[in-house]
């Protein structure tokens, strides 16, 4: 019998202090689909980490065929034939559904079917997937992002598979083909790790089973030796803790004095809720049924139909935003500002309780809050201690601290114990009940079926957006509740288009990278026949050069800036860079200097841009600058380096040099000719390599582009120094325009070259752009200003017609792009 | 057990000092002392009287910039709106003194329209603060030339008196901007308005969730940077007799990197208005003491930015990680 491909021998691993693993093993026979059950924070997720490299373990090896390997990383464990799903897909938004199977699938598993196009036709057929090759991922739904990272994950025909909970965001049909797919992949040599929740999959796909309790091993068996009843036991073991304080115990007078009536909402149906004054509600569910939606809805964060009572009393969704007081679960990005003290924190919605005339009554807030945060046994070095230096149960506390604050009229907790440990839990737990006992209704999600059972009065399970089970008093136990939930037979609605065909044409259309350059086009082309039917110089050979003189210098410092903007940053110091090359080649490029001095000069101004670029990119990535700062102090630092060499302008530049730049053919100067060819070639370099596929899925999402194991410090700091490079360029061109060296020459090109880029469709917030648009981009600035010269139109009208050009155009490209978009 | 860890919530602080606040005052008191030994004519009443009035412009023009980087955002319409402000309180009195006060109420009502203009740009219509300010920069000019045609005009003498008579010996420019400070630092500290937009700046998804109106906030941002911005025009107006129509242009990154000196994040959220105005300060005498020093302008430049640099380094680079790997070494080496 040869070796398993897949073995995990004695795995720990701890986060903070806190063991999410504790000597787990697994072991992965070959072409077997094994099965992965196990609680939300059993530790499925991060044992697979593990075994594909994300994660590092504490101690414990790692053997893929029959190779032990002590520092795997998700490189390495690709090359050994390891493909993982994860449940948050791996897919960069901007990019193609073509370039994103690029990334992952290498070139050889693409020419089964003879030429790429085909290949990935068929591998996006297999999972039933209609959309076209070339459309933008942000387009997909999110199910059909899932069954994409998915066709990557098969399409490289791994050795072992591992796939965590495929299912959860997928329509019946897709599910469907999923399980075939895996049933045959299976057949065929491959060794599956299949994680799930639902016990209906474990019977239809797995050939043994594997079941991890709060990190620990409880067990692996044969799937045909082992009942439900067994496989539950396993997964739900430890006994109920005494940490729940005793339950709401007198019936209550007050009956529904909190109604919920058939609401509805984009990821829920007709829910109905309703709690007797003093009890706690329970939502429960596998995680990602639709219950987090419902809570932010009835927090009034959400839209939803139907209606919502208290006390009799009906409220609206805005009056539920300012009243309902609302638990995020996730404490660091919705919850708190983590960036703020304790104190800021707990009082930031009471501020207005703490006035005595127009401040804010320190002493007032000091004591109010400190208060709270002694009734909730808050513990916290000081007051004015950052939240962030909390621990997860503590800061979970200061928001309940500010909700009671508040005085709400509910209390909506989304996930409240989660990151939080034992003792602080059954704090919370108590904190709860005492609202409740108060009046005060609270409503609980939890995906941890223990938790419900010990603190609500009431649970209701929900699978697919829709509540399948409620449970009251004895029948609230983890067992019923995780039965309910894993057993439900509800499909989830399988999304379909809802829109015609020639939206959709349309809707592709005005998204591209193309439309900014043919818009352009069409903006340049209609404001030179209108100065022309005003001004027949217009289209003399001296104008169209001197014109395009112009654009050619702003447009290559242009194509550096749009690379930095590719990747979501900016590149300020483009500017002053570009008038300190030119001082640079000032010293070396003159009448009288022999060829070689002229050509040193020339390669001293790239490696001079070499190096700024270096400075930029290392501030950034190294010294964690934000782009804005740390090219800030590079533009300061460039223009005192240009004074410093050349305090007045001087250096005459050789002449032959300035002829040889400004040679032109007709009307065209060379230097246009070379810098639209380099946009085109650059433009066709960004889709059509890696580099370019690298720098789009920097800017697009870092920490996809991570896991999928791009390099991004390497493409950030080459993207400034290609930004440099690029500016040297231009400041070659300003050499020809000018004459000599000036370092006041170039600070205006980091906003003008800003503005062009903008004006040709390029994102600030990284992922796309064009550089042919920043070319076209360049040229209409420097036509627009020519133009007043031609209307006589004073200056007021340049910048008038420049600041509306900018609002306008980021206006535009900003609505067309979020135009359709869910 | 849980009695004993009641206690240990300290109480806050009565008054609180940043630390932006601290290393800002720290560089203004080295600086001075530097001043005095290498460079005493930096010092001298003249050379202080000639740059206090700009240290409090660009100080004011700083507290507007705190507040739209709190937010998340970057203001460069500085440059037109300095310029045009000063234009109207200059070109439109035309040394008329009883034209000034509607001069002036003109500037205040360009600036609340321009920022609600930037405000609603950035949160309405989504566009990143860099472009929108920008283009609205371009506008800002255009108006500005459409009133003076580039071409500056005298001041008028009551703004000039307004400005320039001295208190104590001291221009009342100068205690223009330090009332400006301290203003908004209160406003900011303890005001539920000025608490609120902080929280805001800090964490908008959060601030949604708790229910707050961020838009409100951020757009108020905008409108409050340009009244601050409005008000160092019509000093600037007084100030300089003569003032160009592009007086704001110098105003545009020095406000930026007195914000980030201030130990403001360009990320957002807590600002330090005090130690903005503070921060300019510091830029202005740094500007003075090297000139005395009869360095270069490229020199000073460059010492400028290595300022900016080791500023944003202390608040940017994760010292106590640094320290802990540094440390750590330096002990085992120790210990061999």
């Amino acid at each position: 019998m040869s070796r398993s491909p897949l073995i995990l021998s004695n795995i720990s691993k701890s986060f903070a202090g806190v063991a999410a693993l504790r000597d787990v093993s697994l072991e992965v026979k070959e072409g077997e689909i094994h099965a992965l059950l196990g609680e939300n924070g059993a530790g499925k997720s991060t044992l697979m980490n593990v075994a594909s490299g994300t994660l590092q373990p504490d101690s414990g090896t790692i053997e893929i065929n029959g190779e032990i390997i002590t520092a795997l990383t998700p490189h390495l464990a690709t090359s050994h034939g390891l493909a993982i799903v994860h449940q948050h897909p791996a897919v960069l938004p901007d990019l193609s559904i073509e370039e994103n199977i690029r990334i992952s699938v290498p070139e050889e598993f693409l020419l089964t079917e003879g030429s790429p196009a085909a290949t990935m036709r068929k591998i996006l057929d297999d999972f039933g997937f209609t959309a076209n090759i070339k459309d933008r991922v942000e387009t997909l739904t999110i199910a059909q992002q899932h069954l994409l990272d998915l066709a990557k994950a098969f399409a490289v025909n791994p050795r072992v598979l591992i796939l965590d909970e495929p299912t959860a965001p997928l329509g019946q049909e897709s599910v469907e083909i999923l399980f075939d797919r895996v049933k045959k992949i299976a057949k065929s040599g491959t060794s599956v790790v299949y994680i799930t929740h639902r016990l209906a999959e474990v019977r239809e796909l797995a050939d043994r089973v594997t079941v991890l309790r709060d990190g620990k091993w409880r067990g692996v068996k044969d799937i045909a030796d082992i009942s439900d009843d067994e496989i539950m036991t396993l997964i739900v073991g430890r006994e109920l803790e005494s940490t729940f304080p005793p339950k709401h115990g007198i019936k209550s007078t007050d009956k529904q004095f909190f109604k919920v009536a058939d609401i509805s909402g984009a990821d829920f149906q007709n829910v109905s809720l309703t709690a007797n004054k003093g009890e706690i509600v329970g939502i429960a569910g596998v995680v990602g049924n639709g219950q987090s939606q419902l809570l932010r809805a009835i927090a009034g964060l959400d839209k939803f139909s139907g209606a919502i009572e208290i006390s009799g009393e009906p409220i609206s969704s805005k009056q539920l935003l300012n009243k309902a007081a609302y638990m995020p679960s996730d404490r660091h990005g919705e919850g708190l500002m983590m960036t703020l003290s304790v104190r800021e924190n707990a009082a930031v919605n009471a501020l207005s309780k703490f006035t005595s005339g127009l401040f804010v009554s320190r002493k007032t807030e000091t004591n109010v809050v400190h208060a709270s945060l002694q009734s909730l046994e808050v513990k916290a070095p000081s007051m004015d201690a950052d939240v962030s230096a909390l621990s997860g149960g503590n800061q979970q506390k200061i928001v309940m601290s500010r909700s009671l604050l508040a005085e709400p009229v509910l209390i909506i907790a989304d996930e409240p114990t989660q990151g939080v440990d034992v003792g602080a839990r059954a704090e919370i737990y108590k904190i709860l009940r005492e609202v409740a006992e108060k009046g005060i209704p609270v409503i609980v999600n939890s995906s941890d079926a223990k938790e419900l059972e010990g603190l609500c009065d009431r649970v209701y399970v929900m699978s697919r957006g829709h509540v399948v089970s409620t449970l009251e008093g004895e029948d609230i136990t983890e067992t019923k509740i995780v039965a309910a939930a894993v057993s439900s037979t509800k499909l989830k609605k399988e999304e379909g288009p809802t829109v015609s065909e020639r939206v959709l044409r349309t809707r592709k259309l005005l998204r591209s990278d193309f439309l900014p350059p043919i818009v352009l086009t069409g903006m340049i082309t209609l404001l030179g026949l209108f100065i022309f039917s005003r001004n027949n110089l217009y289209f003399g050979s001296y104008n169209i050069n001197a014109v395009l003189g112009l654009g050619t210098g702003l447009g290559f410092i242009a194509l550096g800036q749009t690379i930095v903007l590719m990747t979501g940053g900016i590149d300020l110091s483009v500017g002053p860079a570009s008038g300190v090359l030119l001082v640079v080649g000032s010293f070396f490029v003159n009448d009288g200097k022999s060829l070689p001095i002229i050509i040193i000069g020339f390669l001293l101004m790239f490696v001079v841009a070499v190096l700024i670029g270096i400075v930029n990119g290392s501030l950034i990535r190294f010294a964690k600058f934000t782009p804005v700062a740390g090219t800030l102090t590079v533009y300061i630092a460039l223009i005192g380096i240009g004074y410093l060499l050349r305090p007045a302008p001087g250096g005459y530049i050789n002449a032959t040099v300035t002829d040889a730049l400004l040679a032109k053919i007709g009307p065209i100067p060379y230097t246009f000719i070379i810098l639209a060819g380099a946009a085109v070639l650059f433009e066709v370099l960004l889709r059509r390599t890696g580099w370019g596929v690298r720098l789009r899925a920097s800017g697009s999402n870092e920490e996809s582009a991570r896991r999928l194991g791009i390099n991004i410090n390497r493409t950030i700091i080459g993207a400034y120094i290609a930004s440099a490079l690029f500016a040297a360029v231009g400041s070659v061109i300003i050499m020809g325009l000018i004459g000599l060296g000036d370092p006041a020459q170039g600070t205006s090109y980091t906003l003008q070259s800003i503005t062009a880029v903008v004006l040709g469709g390029t994102s600030l917030l990284g992922g796309r752009g064009s550089f042919i648009g920043s070319l076209l981009g360049s040229v209409l600035m420097v036509q627009v200003l020519n133009a007043c010269v031609f209307l006589n139109l004073s200056q007021t009208w340049q910048y008038m017609f420049q600041g509306l050009l900018i609002v306008f155009a980021a206006i535009s490209y900003s609505l067309t792009r979020s135009g359709g978009k869910k | 057990m849980s009695t004993t860890q009641i206690r240990e919530v300290k109480r806050s602080a009565r008054m609180q000092v940043s630390r932006g606040m601290k290393t800002v005052l720290a560089g203004v008191i080295f600086l001075y002392i530097a001043s005095a030994i290498f460079a005493p004519t930096s010092i001298s009443r003249v050379a202080q009287m000639g740059m206090l009035p700009f240290a409090a412009c660009l100080a004011i023009v700083g507290l507007g910039q705190t507040l739209v980087i709190q937010q998340g955002g970057i203001d460069l319409s500085v440059a037109g709106s300095v310029s045009l402000f000063v234009v109207i309180v200059t070109w439109g009195p035309d040394r008329h003194d009883d034209r000034l006060i509607p001069a002036v109420l003109a500037a205040f009502a360009a600036a609340i329209i321009t920022g609600l203009i930037n405000g609603a740009l950035v949160t309405k219509t989504k566009l990143n603060s860099i472009v929108a300010t920008l283009g609205v920069n371009s506008l800002l000019y255009g108006v500005m030339m459409a009133l003076s045609g580039g071409s500056p005009r005298r001041t008028t003498d009551r703004l000039s008196h307004f400005t320039n008579n001295k208190t104590f010996g001291l221009q009342h420019s100068v205690y223009y901007g330090i009332i400006c400070a301290v203003i908004l630092t209160i406003l900011l500290k303890r005001t539920v308005i000025g608490r609120r937009f902080e929280a805001v700046g800090a964490n908008p998804r959060a601030a949604l969730a708790t229910g707050l109106k961020v838009g409100r906030y951020q757009i108020g941002a905008y409108v409050a940077a340009q009244i601050f911005y409005c008000i160092a025009g019509v000093i600037l107006g007084g100030v300089i007799s003569q003032p160009t129509a592009y007086q704001g242009d110098e105003f545009v990154l020095p406000s930026v990197a007195v914000v980030v000196l201030g130990g403001t994040s360009l990320l957002g959220g807590r600002g330090f208005p005090a130690a903005s105005a503070l921060a300019a300060l510091f830029l202005k005498q740094l500007d003075m003491f090297v000139l005395s020093l009869g360095v270069p302008y490229g020199v000073r430049t460059i010492v400028i930015s290595i300022s900016l640099m080791l500023g944003i380094a202390l608040y940017a680079v994760n010292w106590k990680a640094v320290r802990s790997k540094f440390g750590a070494k330096g002990r085992e080496l120790q210990a061999a």
